[in-house]
């Protein structure tokens, strides 16, 4: 499984992102700068300029044709994937944390930091998928998180719920067409924040990570907790693979960057859990800081990660990693 | 005697493992008998262009 190595972000990677067929991996990093590469050779595809500041987060339409970015300069921006021109730019008071399309592509949302003065909120804007369309300016939605600061957010199957992690360690559950805020659960350990959320293929369930060390695979029906991953570090990102059971976790403690420039491989990892049996399978080293996203791609075939070094590694799984069964999975393929 | 022992321990872990994956296929089972009660189409949970949801990877993309 060796990874290619993306190298061209100048600082810190944020995000990582698969196009929907898992041809394209957009990148977006401190260097304000967001980045396209082939996913399968590397190669670099272009870059989307105009962010005025660190970026935190991006994400692309399920057709590959809108990219939404957000950062520290206090906008949401959409852009075309193709050409790299700037559609719209949606100002706020505060940061951008988070943003992400719903599952149809129709909605995005963005979650905003809290400054004082300022609640952190979620804001949902209506999209309409074409280039030369005139983006609305307000959003449809707006949630107001009084208890406990929003850190992450997404959409649930058919674009039915709009779940968020908090800064507290909470998971809420939203109505996404009223805001009507349903459940709100102490999943991770209290007051430590929730790092991020990702969702399975059909979104009926999804997968929190959290500065606690733990990941937590929680059911978007009625958030109950159906997996704990336990690590012994701080966790960034959290994916679930398709195609085999398994987890993806990120994370590391920067205090243990021992200088290691002169090695090969850096010493921070990616580590591999069974989905069911909460067990780790393995671990893949490689980035010199922490892991501060990882993403897999859509068909399964591989994951990216992007870390504190600047660098995103691009894994292509092999023969041996869709070989590998327990022995009580192959007795059920059997049946 | 140990070998026993050791048996008895594997046959332990194995005999969770079963029932993890049971409890596992069962929760997958119910949320998507659910899920039509709530008249969601299976067919929706899947987004736009995802058609190929269950397919084997390609062999020619396996790396080393």
């Amino acid at each position: 499984m060796r990874p290619i190595l993306l190298s061209g972000h100048e600082r810190a990677l944020t995000q990582v992102k698969y196009s929907r067929d898992g041809d394209i991996i957009f990148s977006v990093s401190k260097d304000h700068v967001i980045c396209a590469w082939f996913s399968i050779n590397g190669e670099r595809l272009g870059t989307y300029h105009g962010h005025q500041g660190a970026l935190w987060t991006v994400d692309v339409d399920p057709s590959t044709t809108l990219l939404a970015s957000g950062g520290a300069d206090n906008t949401i921006r959409l852009w075309e994937v193709k050409t790299g021109r700037l559609l719209k730019t949606w100002d706020f008071p505060t940061a951008i944390k988070r943003v992400e399309f719903s599952p149809d592509g129709r909605r995005l949302l963005g979650v905003t930091e809290k400054r004082m003065g300022y609640l952190g909120t979620i804001v949902v804007f209506d999209i309409i998928l074409e280039v030369d369309a005139d983006q609305t300016n307000e959003p449809s939605l707006r949630i107001e998180c009084t208890e406990s600061k929003a850190t992450v957010a997404g959409f649930s199957y058919v674009g039915k719920y709009i779940i968020a992690g908090h800064e507290d360690g909470t998971v809420s559950q939203y109505d996404a067409k009223t805001a009507e805020q349903y459940l709100n659960l102490t999943v991770h350990e209290p007051d430590i924040p929730i790092t991020d959320l990702q969702w399975s293929a059909d979104r009926t369930y999804f997968i929190t990570a959290s500065k606690d060390k733990t990941a937590k695979l929680v059911s978007a029906v009625d958030l109950e907790v159906l997996k704990t991953y336990v690590t012994d570090t701080p966790l960034n990102s959290a994916a679930i693979t398709p195609v085999k059971d398994f987890v993806i976790l990120g994370g590391g403690q920067a205090a243990m960057d021992v200088t290691t420039t002169s090695a090969r491989q850096g010493k921070f990892e990616a580590r591999f859990y069974h989905k069911i049996f909460e067990e780790e399978i393995g671990r893949v080293r490689g980035h010199f800081g922490p892991l501060n996203y990882v993403a897999v791609h859509p068909e399964g075939t591989g994951y990216c990660s992007g870390g504190e070094d600047g660098y995103v590694r691009v894994h292509h799984f092999d023969k041996a990693y869709f070989d590998f069964l327990y022995e009580v999975e192959r007795e059920q393929a059997k049946i | 005697e140990d070998l026993a022992k050791k048996n008895t321990a594997t046959r332990a872990v194995v005999e969770h493992r079963r029932r993890l994956l049971e409890e596992w296929n069962a929760w997958r089972q119910r949320v998507m008998e659910d899920l039509e009660d709530e008249g969601v189409d299976p067919e929706d949970l899947r987004g736009p262009q995802d058609g190929k949801e269950g397919e084997e990877p390609e062999e020619g993309q396996v790396v080393e």
